[in-house]
C-alpha cells in the first residue's frame, strides 16, 4: 500500500514536470521507462499479495497507466520501447533454450511430441469448427460466403493454438520452479512454437487457393522453409560462438549476456530468420557447448538482466491491450476461450496418456498451455492484411482473444505449479538439480 | 562489432592483468572505429537509439558516486584532508577554465560571451580524477603490503570531491544558461532551475527511501535502482538538466537513510561497469571531429590540464597546511581521468549544439584515452616516490 500511495505520489511529480521540459534524446522515453518500470513492479507486488503471479501485475499497471488509462504513456512512447519488448523476446527465448539439455532431450523427444501434436491437433480443429459454426452470428462475419467462412476458421484455428514462451519463462523465472509439471510445459511451449509458424503457413498457402486474398500477405513457401532452417542455423552458429566465449573469456556476463541478446536479434533480423528460434537454439547449443559452471554462471547474469526488461515488456503488453475492445467482444471471446481451454485440456490428456505421462503431470499440464503472446501477435497482422473486408475485426478479436488468455493463461500455470507442489509461495526456491533439468517422463 | 568487443577485451584484459592498466577506455576507442566516422558499422540512427541507454549510464554514474558519500565515515576524515581536496579541485577548474578562454578566445576568434560556456565546461571536465585508476592502484598496494597512508586517504577523498565539485559546477553552468522551456507561460530563472535539479534529487531520493523499505533480495532492488535512477535520469534530460547531480542525491540519501545499504551499493557497483562500457562505446561512437580547427585547443588543454593539476595540487597542500605529509608532487596521482570527464562532454554535448560541443568532447575524450590507461600507475609512481621520499628523510 505504502508503495502504491509512492507511486501516485511520483505519477504527479512527473505530471507537474511535463511542461518543463521537450523530448530529445531518447528523454521522454527512459522517463516513461522508468515510470513503467515501477509502477508494474509496485502493481507486480500487489498482484503477489493476492497470490496472483507478477506479470499479472505488469499488465494491469501498463493497462492502467497506458494510452486507454491514466496516459502516463503516449503511443508514440509505447512505439519509442519497443527495442525493449524485442530486448525481452530474445533473452526470454536464450534462456529457454539454456535450459534444455541434450541428453533430457534426446529422451524425452518422442513424448514432448505426442503430447504437443495431440494438443495442437484437436485445439486446431475444436476451434476451427466453433468458428465456422459461429460465424454467421458474429458481426463482422456475417457476410462472409462459406468458404471465406472455412478459410477463416483455418487461419484462425492456427493462430489461436499457439502457446506462450514469453508467459511460460517468466513465470518460471518468478517461481523458479523446475518439477516435471514446469518442465513438461516448457518443453511442450517450445516445441509448439515453432510447429505453429510451419502450420500457419501451411494454412495461409490453403486459404490462397480457396480465396483470392489480397497483396503479397504472408510469406511465401521457401521464405518459410528459410525462416526456420535459417534460424537452426545462424541460432548455432552464434551458440557456437557463444560457447567459445565462455571457455575462453567469461568476464564481463552481465554485458555479455545483453549483447548477445541484441546481436541474435539483430542477426536474425538481418537474415529474415524466425528470432526466437535462433535464440532459442543459440541458447541450447551455448549451454550444452561449454563448461557447465560457466554456462550457468552466463543464465544467471541473463536472468538478471532480463529482470527489469521483462517488467517492461510485460507491462507494454498490457499498455497495448484494448480494454474497450476486450469488453465489447467478451460474448464472442468468452466460448471461444472455453473452447479452446477444454481442447487444450482434452488434449493434454489424450496426449499425455499416449506418451505414458505420470498422472500428476496429466492432471496439471493444460493449465500451462493457456496463455498466448509474441508470436500470435504478429500472425494476427498477417490475417488482418488477408482478408481486407473483415481484416480488422479479426484482428482485433485475436488480440482481444490474446490478451484475455495472457492474463488466464499465467494465472492459470502459477496454480498449477502451486497444485502439482512444484512451487511454495513464500518458501526459499528449491536448488536448481544441475544436471537433469528435464526429468525423464515417469521419474515423478 | 562483436569481434571489436572481442578483441579489446582479451587484449586489454591481458594488459591489465601484467601491468597495472586501468580497462575500459578501449571501448571508447572501439566505439570511434565502429562508429560514423570511421567505419560506419554502428550508424548515427543506432547511436540515438541508445539515447536512452546514455542517459541512464550517466545517471547510473551520479548514483554511484553519491553512494560514496556515507556520513559517519566521512566524518571520521580530518578537515585539512577536505580543505586540500576542495581547494586543488577549484583551483585546476580555475587554471583550466582560464587558460582554455584565452585560448577559444585568441586561436579561434569565438567571441568572449560565447567562449565562457564551453571553457568552463572544460575547466570541469579538467578537475575530474579516474576514481578507477585511484581504486585499483589503492587494491593492488594493499595486495603488495602498503599500510593506509595519508596519500592514498588523500587521494581517495580527493577523487570523490573532484567529482561533486565537477557536478555541481557543470549543473550550475547548465541552469545558468538554459534556453526558455517552450510551453510555459515564465520561464524559470536560473535559481529556479538549480532548484528543481537539487529537488528531483532531494525528492527522489526520499521517496525512492520510503519504497524501498527494507527490502533486500537483490533482484528486486535492481528492478526498484533501475526504475529510480531511470525516472530521475529522464526527468532531469527532459527537463534540460544534468543527470548527474539528481542521482548522485538520491545515491547519497539512500546510502546514508536506508539499513539495506550494502545490498544497495552492491547492486549499484555491479551495474555500474557493463554501462560505464555501453557509456563508452557509445561515446566513442557519437564522436564527430569539431567544425573549428581543434588541434590547437585540443592540444593545449591536454598540455594545461596536468600542469593545473600538479600545481593546483602542490598550492592546495601548501595553502592548508598539509604538503609536508603529501610531498610536492602528489598531484601526478590525480591526472588520470576516467569515466566521468567522458559523461559530463557527452551530457553538455547533448545540449548544447552551439557552443563548440564537438571540441569540448573531442578534448575530454582524447584525455581520457591517453591518461586513464595508465591511471593506476600513476598513482602507485606517486605513492611509491613519496614512500621513497619519506625513507630518505628518515
Amino acid at each position: 500500500m505504502r508503495r502504491a500511495v509512492i507511486l501516485l505520489v511520483v505519477f504527479a511529480l512527473v505530471d507537474l514536470v511535463r511542461p518543463l521540459g521537450s523530448s530529445g534524446y531518447g528523454a521522454q522515453a527512459l522517463l516513461a521507462f522508468g515510470f513503467l518500470v515501477l509502477a508494474a513492479y509496485t502493481v507486480g507486488e500487489i498482484a503477489k499479495s493476492i497470490h496472483a503471479p507478477a506479470i499479472v501485475g505488469y499488465m494491469a499497471a501498463g493497462v492502467i497507466f497506458g494510452p486507454v488509462g491514466l496516459e502516463a504513456l503516449s503511443h508514440e512512447t509505447v512505439v519509442r520501447l519497443q527495442p525493449v519488448s524485442a530486448l525481452a523476446v530474445a533473452l526470454i527465448a536464450f534462456l529457454a533454450g539454456a535450459e534444455l539439455r541434450w541428453e533430457e532431450v534426446r529422451e524425452r523427444w518422442a513424448a514432448l511430441l505426442k503430447v504437443t501434436g495431440t494438443e495442437l491437433a484437436l485445439s486446431a480443429l475444436a476451434l476451427g469448427l466453433t468458428l465456422f459454426l459461429a460465424g454467421p452470428y458474429i458481426p463482422f462475419l456475417r457476410d462472409a460466403t462459406t468458404v471465406e467462412l472455412v478459410a477463416v476458421a483455418v487461419l484462425v484455428a492456427s493462430i489461436a493454438i499457439v502457446h506462450s514462451p514469453a508467459v511460460t519463462m517468466a513465470l518460471l523465472t518468478e517461481t523458479r520452479a523446475h518439477g516435471p509439471v514446469a518442465r513438461t510445459t516448457l518443453g511442450v511451449v517450445l516445441i509448439s512454437d515453432v510447429v505453429v509458424v510451419m502450420l500457419f503457413s501451411g494454412a495461409l498457402a490453403l486459404v490462397r487457393s480457396l480465396v483470392p486474398v489480397s497483396g503479397a500477405a504472408g510469406p511465401g513457401v521457401l521464405a518459410i522453409v528459410w525462416e526456420i532452417s535459417g534460424a537452426l542455423i545462424v541460432g548455432g552458429v552464434l551458440g557456437a560462438g557463444i560457447a567459445l566465449y565462455l571457455r575462453f573469456v567469461a568476464e564481463e556476463l552481465f554485458l555479455f549476456a545483453l549483447l548477445v541478446a541484441f546481436l541474435g536479434a539483430e542477426v536474425a533480423r538481418l537474415t529474415h530468420v524466425e528470432t526466437l528460434l535462433t535464440l532459442l537454439t543459440a541458447g541450447f547449443i551455448a549451454e550444452n557447448f561449454s563448461p557447465p559452471a560457466r554456462g550457468q554462471a552466463l543464465r544467471h547474469a541473463m536472468e538478471r538482466s532480463a529482470a527489469p526488461v521483462f517488467v517492461v515488456f510485460f507491462a507494454l503488453s498490457g499498455a497495448e491491450i484494448d480494454v474497450m475492445t476486450v469488453v465489447r467482444l467478451l460474448p464472442l471471446l468468452v466460448p471461444l476461450a472455453l473452447v479452446r481451454v477444454g481442447a487444450i485440456w482434452a488434449g493434454t490428456r489424450l496426449g499425455g496418456r499416449w506418451a505414458h505421462l505420470p498422472q500428476e503431470e496429466r492432471r496439471w499440464l493444460w493449465m500451462g498451455l493457456v496463455s498466448q503472446a509474441g508470436v500470435a501477435i504478429g500472425l494476427a497482422a498477417i490475417v488482418a492484411e488477408v482478408f481486407p473486408g473483415f481484416g480488422e475485426g479479426l484482428r482485433s478479436m485475436l488480440l482481444a482473444l490474446i490478451a484475455l488468455n495472457e492474463s488466464v493463461g499465467a494465472v492459470l500455470f502459477r496454480r498449477a505449479l502451486v497444485a502439482s507442489g512444484e512451487y511454495v509461495p513464500g518458501a526459499a526456491a528449491t536448488p536448481e538439480p544441475d544436471d537433469s533439468r528435464l526429468s525423464a517422463p515417469g521419474s515423478s | 562489432m562483436a569481434g571489436g568487443y572481442l578483441a579489446a577485451r582479451l587484449a586489454v584484459g591481458y594488459l591489465a592483468r601484467r601491468y597495472l592498466i586501468v580497462a575500459g577506455a578501449e571501448y571508447l576507442l572501439l566505439g570511434i572505429l565502429l562508429g560514423p566516422q570511421v567505419s560506419g558499422l554502428i550508424s548515427s540512427n543506432v547511436v540515438d537509439s541508445f539515447g536512452p541507454f546514455i542517459t541512464l549510464a550517466i545517471g547510473w554514474m551520479g548514483a554511484v558516486i553519491g553512494a560514496e558519500f556515507h556520513l559517519p565515515q566521512l566524518l571520521r576524515v580530518r578537515g585539512a584532508t577536505y580543505q586540500t581536496a576542495f581547494l586543488e579541485a577549484l583551483l585546476t577548474t580555475a587554471v583550466v577554465a582560464g587558460a582554455m578562454l584565452l585560448a577559444l578566445v585568441w586561436l579561434l576568434d569565438v567571441p568572449q560571451q560565447a567562449a565562457v560556456a564551453p571553457a568552463l565546461v572544460l575547466g570541469t571536465i579538467a578537475v575530474t580524477t579516474s576514481s578507477s585508476g585511484i581504486a585499483l592502484a589503492v587494491r593492488r598496494l594493499a595486495r603488495e603490503g602498503a599500510a593506509r597512508t595519508p596519500l592514498l586517504r588523500q587521494l581517495q577523498i580527493t577523487g570523490g570531491m573532484d567529482a561533486v565539485v565537477a557536478i555541481v559546477t557543470f549543473t550550475l553552468l547548465l541552469c545558468l544558461t538554459h534556453p526558455a522551456p517552450p510551453s510555459t507561460i515564465r520561464p524559470p530563472t536560473p535559481t529556479e532551475w538549480a532548484v528543481i535539479t537539487i529537488a528531483i534529487g532531494v525528492v527522489g531520493g526520499i521517496l525512492y527511501h520510503l519504497f524501498l523499505g527494507g527490502e533486500q533480495n537483490p533482484d528486486r532492488l535492481f528492478i526498484a535502482l533501475a526504475a529510480a535512477i531511470a525516472l530521475a535520469s529522464g526527468t532531469a534530460v527532459y527537463a534540460r538538466l544534468s543527470p548527474l547531480l539528481p542521482t548522485m542525491l538520491i545515491g547519497a540519501i539512500l546510502i546514508n537513510t536506508t539499513r539495506n545499504r550494502a545490498p544497495i551499493a552492491d547492486v549499484l557497483h555491479r551495474v555500474q561497469r557493463p554501462l560505464y562500457l555501453v557509456l563508452l562505446l557509445f561515446a566513442g561512437a557519437a564522436w564527430r571531429p569539431s567544425a573549428q580547427g581543434w588541434v590547437w585547443p585540443i592540444l593545449i588543454y591536454l598540455f594545461v590540464r596536468p600542469v593545473a593539476k600538479l600545481g593546483a595540487a602542490r598550492l592546495a597542500g601548501r595553502l592548508s597546511g598539509t604538503g609536508r605529509e603529501l610531498g610536492p608532487d602528489w598531484g601526478q596521482a590525480l591526472i588520470g581521468q576516467g569515466s566521468l570527464a567522458v559523461a559530463i562532454a557527452l551530457n553538455y554535448r547533448i545540449f548544447d549544439s552551439s557552443s563548440l560541443p564537438h571540441l569540448v568532447f573531442t578534448a575530454a575524450i582524447a584525455s581520457v584515452l591517453l591518461t586513464d590507461f595508465l591511471s593506476a600507475r600513476l598513482v602507485r609512481g606517486a605513492v611509491q616516490r613519496h614512500r621513497r621520499r619519506q625513507a630518505e628523510a628518515a
